[in-house]
């Protein structure tokens, strides 16, 4: 089940992304990102950000309202560590025109479909082609088919997920938030992604 | 026929809106009518005794001795006459021919027939039982269950006819947008012939306000092209139906604004119900509040009780935070205020207080995380959204910031830390707690002495109760169940502060379903002090099964107490007044005093 397909590192070498309007106290050891979500309503989108923020999985779905603001660290193998700051949007159409408003110098934007639930995997290719447009220039894609453990019901097949993100340049993975399935990995392979502050020693020479 | 447990007071409205004196002394609505005494300056001070109103209570019902109702059906029947009714703006009522329930496609009366002769309480059981899922739990909010109910009825459905109570609302194509009962896209059909209904009459160049069939009541509120539509045979007065109407509009602005409007320009066809998605419980957690909370019908916010000093912490920062550029700074625990504070000029009216925080405690989300989300305040200005920052600092207690600027996230979550810092070292949060768990007033500890004046108080709310029994002998009376005199319930409105107290349920009004017809009772009472054309009334007393129930309205107050149904006139009236003492005396703990000027 649970797949993730490895592209071409398409960061390295790039400048630092922006880290949203709070000025990003990033330096090449403690970065912190600001990362939104954005898919239909029900994909779980919420699901995967309480599962990587709080461990926990709430069966009964809550509606989220506006948008919620949560914020995880997590320390990677190089001994950095990556501060997201993640926007868990609304997936409901009378919010659609305020994804603007949090998508805004977002470094990251993960975009969630359900595997069981073909309009969402076309939602998900809708909110790709906005970022493309109208997101951070050298924002970090991630493309994320949820409900990994409901293979028996799948409607939206691995390579179709894969065949798409390729295409888009982005990350892709399945994930469930009710097994906790790939969701760390999730989390770790976009931190990798990141494009990485100047070394200090540039800015030690101003 | 009439099966209403406590007489209608206003009689039909619609066929007859001027009645004849006859007509007052079939409602026995016990009213003082005059102009110079009802209009006049302020010649009543907050202390006036209700003695003198009680002597026009005698004037004005000379006829039948006592100015008491005594269960008659007058009223009720009146107004059934007329099978159907419109009400027309301006032209004669007319009346069509008698038309059975079930010719419309409605048959919601079937299933009530066998129950009306016994009396609405047997119906109102079964309703609680079905609706709210409930029995023996003292705590009717706990006990509600949010959520949409029903979804698979349609109006082919017996069980959903039989439903005592249906809101819907519908574009002024006929399609269908929210149904409180079954699945709206099945109800395209029923709402098409709403739609008809309406459009029918207004092409008459009239408007359908009401329509009578047997025990229900339809009304019906258009506004632009949106259409809301009641229907219900809980007999309460059309005034409260329809302003539960405006409450669901407005609730509906608050999520998406008046601009809507706009899409129907667009499209005469268009489809809300996307637009709406996900807010099912944010309506029926609204609907709900109609049979509970005082302030859908008072239009009254009210407060939680606490140390004046405690409230002035919380006024404070958030005052400190408001003039960083925050329009509104709001404090609340579950439905109950803390302190709130503008913006120069801004004004916060109690509707909106309502709306907003039934939104917020309806929407789960909010207590997972700090949010931030657009939202309208419908009287503040219905046109544009604002953006609110919600954050949950206990499970009851939550905090409401609102700008107008969509980038201002970060500032507000900044002010949120600022004023957590503040609350916690005052130990606000931990007084809201406790509050909470010690409730508010209570009747049976309604003073049985005035206090002295600059008196300080007991630890609960002034709680000056002498163990022995008073001289009037109260307590013999009434074997101390409830209060002093058989009090068992009050609400105190403040006029000049646009909040409410009301009393803690105790026994013998434990149960929701009690509780529920409590609220039903004082909301009828409500309209019909406040009824247009022979309104505004100064007191009425009036008797039945379940109660006593005695409202007092003057420029500064409205009280309204519920009492033991054989409790005697003199003494309860005796009690009201302590009860406005009582309420002056602890006014710094139950409401919030001094805030910036509100001029709603």
């Amino acid at each position: 089940m649970g797949c993730s397909s490895s592209l071409p590192d398409r960061s390295s070498g790039r400048l630092v992304g922006p880290n949203g309007e709070n000025g990003g106290a990033s330096d090449a050891k403690n970065l912190r990102v600001k990362l939104v979500l954005l898919g239909d309503s029900g994909v779980g989108k919420s699901c995967i950000v309480l599962r990587f923020v709080r461990g926990q999985f709430d069966p009964t779905s809550k509606v989220t309202v506006g948008a919620s603001f949560l914020s995880q660290t997590i320390a990677l193998q190089d001994s950095t560590t990556v501060k997201f700051e993640i926007w868990d949007t609304a997936g409901q159409e009378r919010y659609a025109a305020l994804a603007p408003l949090y998508y805004r110098g977002a470094a990251v934007a993960v975009i969630v479909y359900d595997i069981t639930s073909p309009d969402t995997f076309n939602k998900a290719q809708y909110w790709v082609k906005e970022l493309q447009k109208h997101g951070t220039p050298d924002i970090v894609l991630a493309l994320v088919g949820n409900k990994a453990d409901l293979h028996e019901k799948r409607e939206v097949s691995v390579q179709d997920g894969m065949d798409y993100a390729e295409k888009n340049g982005m990350f892709f993975i399945e994930t469930s938030a009710k097994t906790a399935d790939n969701i760390n990995q999730l989390f770790e392979e976009i931190a990798k992604r990141l494009p990485r502050p100047a070394p200090p020693s540039s800015s030690q020479n101003p | 026929m009439t099966s209403e447990t406590s007489p209608s007071v206003s009689g039909d409205e619609a066929s007859d809106p001027k009645p004849s004196p006859e007509d007052q002394l079939a409602s026995l609505a016990l009213s003082e009518t005059d102009g110079p005494a009802s209009g006049s300056p302020r010649e009543n001070n907050r202390h006036n005794e209700i003695e003198s109103a009680e002597e026009e209570v005698q004037t004005n019902s000379a006829a039948p001795g006592l100015a008491v109702v005594e269960n008659s059906g007058e009223a009720v029947r009146r107004g059934r006459i007329g099978g159907v009714l419109w009400a027309r703006t301006n032209s004669e009522p007319e009346a069509d021919g008698p038309e059975s329930p079930s010719s419309s496609g409605y048959a919601g009366e079937r299933g009530s027939s066998s129950a009306s002769s016994a009396g609405s309480g047997i119906y109102e059981i079964a309703e609680v039982r079905d609706d709210e899922v409930v029995d023996g739990v003292s705590d009717s909010q706990a006990a509600w269950v949010p959520g949409k109910r029903h979804v698979d009825e349609d109006d082919a459905s017996i069980s959903w006819r039989k439903r005592k109570k249906h809101y819907f609302i519908l574009s002024n194509s006929g399609k269908p947008i929210y149904s409180r009962h079954g699945d709206e896209h099945k109800l395209a059909g029923f709402s098409a012939t709403l739609q008809a209904i309406i459009s029918f009459v207004e092409n008459g160049g009239d408007r359908v306000k009401l329509v009578r069939a047997g025990k229900h009541q339809v009304v019906f509120l258009v506004k632009g092209p949106i259409y809301l539509v009641c229907i219900s045979c809980t007999e309460e007065p059309y005034e409260s139906l329809r302003m539960q109407l405006e409450l669901i509009y407005g609730q509906m602005l608050l999520i998406l604004t008046k601009s809507v409007n706009r899409c129907f320009e667009k499209n005469p066809k268009f489809d809300m119900t996307p637009l709406l998605g996900g807010t099912d419980v944010v309506f029926s957690s609204l609907i709900h509040s109609f049979s509970w909370n005082p302030a859908t019908f008072l239009h009254a916010y009210t407060c939680l009780p606490l140390a004046y000093a405690t409230r002035q912490a919380a006024g404070a920062i958030l005052q400190d935070v408001a003039d960083s550029g925050v329009l509104f700074a709001i404090l609340m625990c579950k439905h109950k205020v803390i302190s709130l504070v503008g913006a120069q000029k801004a004004s916060l009216h109690p509707d909106d207080i309502l709306l907003l925080s039934n939104f917020v405690m309806a929407s789960e989300s909010f207590r997972t995380s700090e949010s931030f989300s657009p939202i309208c305040l419908p009287r503040y200005n219905p046109m544009a959204f604002l953006y609110a920052y919600v954050h949950y600092f206990d499970i009851d207690t939550y905090l409401m910031l609102l700008t107008t600027s969509s980038e201002a996230f970060y500032h507000l979550k900044d002010c949120r830390i600022r004023i957590e810092m503040v609350l916690l070292k005052s130990s606000v949060l931990s007084e809201i707690q406790r509050s909470m768990l010690d409730g508010g007033m209570r009747v049976e500890e309604l003073p049985l002495d005035p206090l002295p004046r600059s008196g300080s108080f007991s630890p609960h709310l002034g709680q000056h109760t002498l163990p022995t029994d008073s001289p009037d002998g109260f307590r013999e009376l009434y074997g101390g169940i409830g209060g002093p005199a058989g009090l068992w319930h009050f609400i105190y409105r403040s006029i000049f502060l646009d909040q409410y107290v009301s009393s803690e349920f105790s026994a013998p009004i434990s149960s929701p379903r009690q509780q529920k017809r409590l609220y039903r009772a004082y909301q009828k009472l409500y309209a019909s002090m406040h009824e247009r054309g022979i309104g505004p009334h100064k007191t009425q007393f009036r008797r039945d099964e379940n109660y006593v129930l005695l409202c007092w309205v003057t420029q500064d107050f409205e009280l309204y107490a519920a009492f033991d149904p054989l409790a005697d006139k003199a003494l309860a009236i005796k009690t009201c007044n302590r009860v406005c003492q009582w309420v002056k005396d602890v006014e710094n703990e139950i409401f919030l005093l001094g805030a910036s000027p509100f001029s709603w």
